[in-house]
């Protein structure tokens, strides 16, 4: 039985699925990386996913198009994540209670609608939504490990891929990313050498939103094709947290989604082993926290006691 | 204590504001808005079972919104609560069931052991953020995932009915149930403690030293170092309480109104108390009204629910813009009896 499970974990199809699990953790992760660099973490992202995988199964549903779909979620992303903003730079609220508050009106919100437009209160079954397309490079086909983990990959899935090294130039070379990262260290000393704060952080969190909705929008139209209440399970707090492992890199965000992921993509796995289900599902909400220590232990270690 | 109380009214004040806000326009999508709206605001008085709903829709609320309050006034993001709510009602009916307690000692054996078991979804992020200085934020939202898996472990593998068609536990023996102490209603016993817990509250962060320490703690974590307060260890303690608390309160909702174990999830509670705990300015004395009139709310919204084609997460919605309204810091321009609280607390904040 086990070594039935080491095979399976030397197949190339298992890091495809790695892939396929990591992508709403990275297109989210890299919104909360983008968001914290400006200060702003956006703890409303979870909700924002589930918003955008609503919104992405209802307009292609109506509108008979998933790149509507899609285009509706990371528009609505960026529309909530505005909101977030107008409640801290308005209203002066808390930063961490308001992305609360996000979370628990996107999570109240879409049942509210499901229900109102489908009278279920769990699924959209009854909608005939549709999903995004997967790219097939036919090329890669014959290729021997790379051919089954790329070959057939959402688009999505590339998409977030290529939104790493995207991210990345954003923040480390561009003048937007030098005022973003400089609003994030020190606003006042930023606010003094002229930037302004306010523009960059509603930049930000807009654009964290977006990717919010992106990653939303995957769920509900690429992992699988419905809308379910709560479907985001906690994969946006999952993202903030690859975005504190990530250490505030882009590329950094890559490797702990991955991580994150293929604890994922085991705990689904290790079922067919016959451990208890319940247990192996506790696997990918335990492995950030331990990373997470480890990480802050590891700079503990190397930077100078006060 | 004066500016406590103000600040509440004003708390509730936009508390009925947002319900407005939110309830009136959407009523106007029904047939006939002005019975909804009335269904929805008197609905919940109209009958002694009704209001039998809100008290104990409340008691659950109060023991979370408690736990939220002693976390946060000693500065501590420690979303905990939630996770801590449910091992305290899992583990509650694991000692039921399993424990062998006698008669007379199961229903406070199984209290205490769901409260220090369930503590403990509050008091790892405690220690890892001490330990460590690994955000309690991050790390107290996946352990209430990892929290409800292994409860639902339990659940399914020591306490699992298989005669039973879902997931549920074995049904609870009488003795294990707490005592009914309303006629017509459900309200239990479990009221009883959540207002005691609320008042030992009160008197514990108002009137000890170690409830001023971690006053102190939590307003000036510097000034408190430099007074030498054992920083870490009243942190991780207060934590701890906090979570016995919220435990013992998924433990007494478990006990009080549930023949058997049957949450496929959170429920959700732990949330409630983040309300509960702002709409009382975190002060332990004012958590029983502010849980009655969140409870109110949901009663209302579950009637509204019943008799109308609407759903109950309504007051999800009305929940949230009550979060972000009464965190906001410019309710002095809002509210013009606040302004000088609010100007003195800001003076406060910035030296």
């Amino acid at each position: 039985m086990w070594t039935n499970f080491l095979v399976h974990l030397a197949d190339p199809s298992f890091f495809a699925t790695v892939l396929r699990v990591t992508t709403p953790i990275l297109l989210a992760a890299l919104g909360a990386l983008i968001s914290d660099r400006a200060g702003v973490l956006n703890i409303g992202i979870e909700g924002i996913m589930l918003a955008g995988a609503f919104t992405g199964v209802v307009i292609s549903a109506f509108v008979n198009s998933a790149w509507a779909g899609l285009l509706a979620a990371v528009l609505v992303g960026c529309a909530l994540a505005s909101l977030l903003f107008a409640a801290l730079r308005w209203l002066r609220s808390d930063l961490v209670l308001s992305g609360v508050a996000l979370n628990l009106a996107c999570t109240s919100a879409t049942v509210l609608l499901l229900y109102a437009l489908t009278g279920d209160k769990g699924m959209s079954g009854s909608l005939p939504s549709r999903v995004l397309p997967e790219v097939h490079l036919s090329f890669l086909k014959g290729l021997t490990i790379i051919g089954p983990i790329f070959a057939s990959q959402h688009v999505l899935t590339w998409a977030s891929l290529f939104a790493v090294p995207g991210v990345g130039m954003l923040l480390t070379y561009t003048r937007f990313g030098l005022r973003l990262r400089a609003v994030g260290e020190n606003a006042e000393a930023a606010a003094l050498a002229g930037v302004h704060v306010d523009r960059v952080r509603f930049a930000a969190l807009a654009i964290s939103g977006a990717f919010g909705g992106a990653a939303g929008a995957f769920l509900s139209m690429g992992y699988v094709s419905w809308f379910a209440v709560g479907m985001s399970a906690g994969r946006g707090f999952v993202a903030i947290a690859a975005e504190v492992m990530g250490g505030g890199g882009a590329v950094g965000t890559l490797l702990a989604a991955l991580v994150l992921g293929s604890a994922q993509t085991l705990a689904t796995n290790l079922q067919g082993v016959g451990l208890p289900s319940e247990l192996l599902e506790t696997l990918p909400y335990i492995v950030p926290v331990f990373a997470l220590v480890l990480h802050r232990a590891a700079l503990l270690s190397i930077t100078p006691q006060l | 204590m004066l500016d406590a109380f103000r600040s509440t009214a004003v708390a509730f004040a936009l508390l009925l504001g947002v319900a407005a806000l939110v309830l009136i326009p959407l009523a106007f999508t029904l047939p006939d808005p002005g019975r909804a709206i009335a269904t929805f605001v008197l609905g919940p008085f109209d009958s002694v079972r009704h209001i039998g709903n809100i008290v104990e829709t409340a008691t659950p609320l109060m023991f979370t919104g408690l736990a939220v309050s002693l976390m946060f006034r000693a500065g501590m993001f420690n979303l905990g609560a939630e996770g801590a709510y449910f091992l305290g009602a899992v583990f509650a009916a694991l000692a039921i069931l399993k424990g062998g307690l006698p008669a007379w000692a199961v229903c406070g054996g199984a209290i205490v052991f769901g409260g220090a078991m369930g503590s403990l979804a509050c008091v790892v992020p405690a220690v890892l953020r001490v330990r460590f200085g690994a955000s309690e934020l991050v790390t107290s939202l996946m352990l209430n995932y990892a929290a409800m898996f292994a409860g639902l472990f339990v659940v399914n593998y020591f306490l699992r009915d298989p005669n039973a068609g879902a997931m549920v536990s074995y049904a609870f023996p009488p003795a294990a149930r707490l005592a009914q102490i309303l006629p017509g209603t459900r309200v239990h016993i479990g009221l009883v403690l959540a207002l005691a817990a609320c008042g030992a509250g009160g008197v514990y962060l108002f009137s000890t030293r170690w409830g001023y320490a971690l006053r102190v703690v939590g307003a000036n974590p510097g000034y408190a170092r430099h007074l030498g307060l054992p920083i870490g260890r009243i942190l991780i303690s207060v934590q701890a309480l906090a979570g016995l608390i919220a435990a013992a309160g998924g433990a007494v909702e478990m006990q009080g109104l549930y023949p058997r174990f049957g949450w496929p999830s959170l429920p959700g509670a732990g949330w409630d108390g983040l309300v509960v705990g702002i709409l009382a300015g975190n002060s332990p004395l004012l958590v029983p009204p502010a849980a009655l009139a969140l409870s109110y709310l949901k009663v209302g919204g579950d009637l509204l629910s019943r008799n109308y084609d609407i759903s109950a997460e309504i007051v999800g919605l009305i929940q949230a813009l009550v979060i972000l309204f009464a965190t906001a810091r410019v309710r002095g321009r809002l509210f013009p009896f606040e302004r000088r609280r609010l100007a003195r607390q800001i003076s406060a904040e910035t030296v």
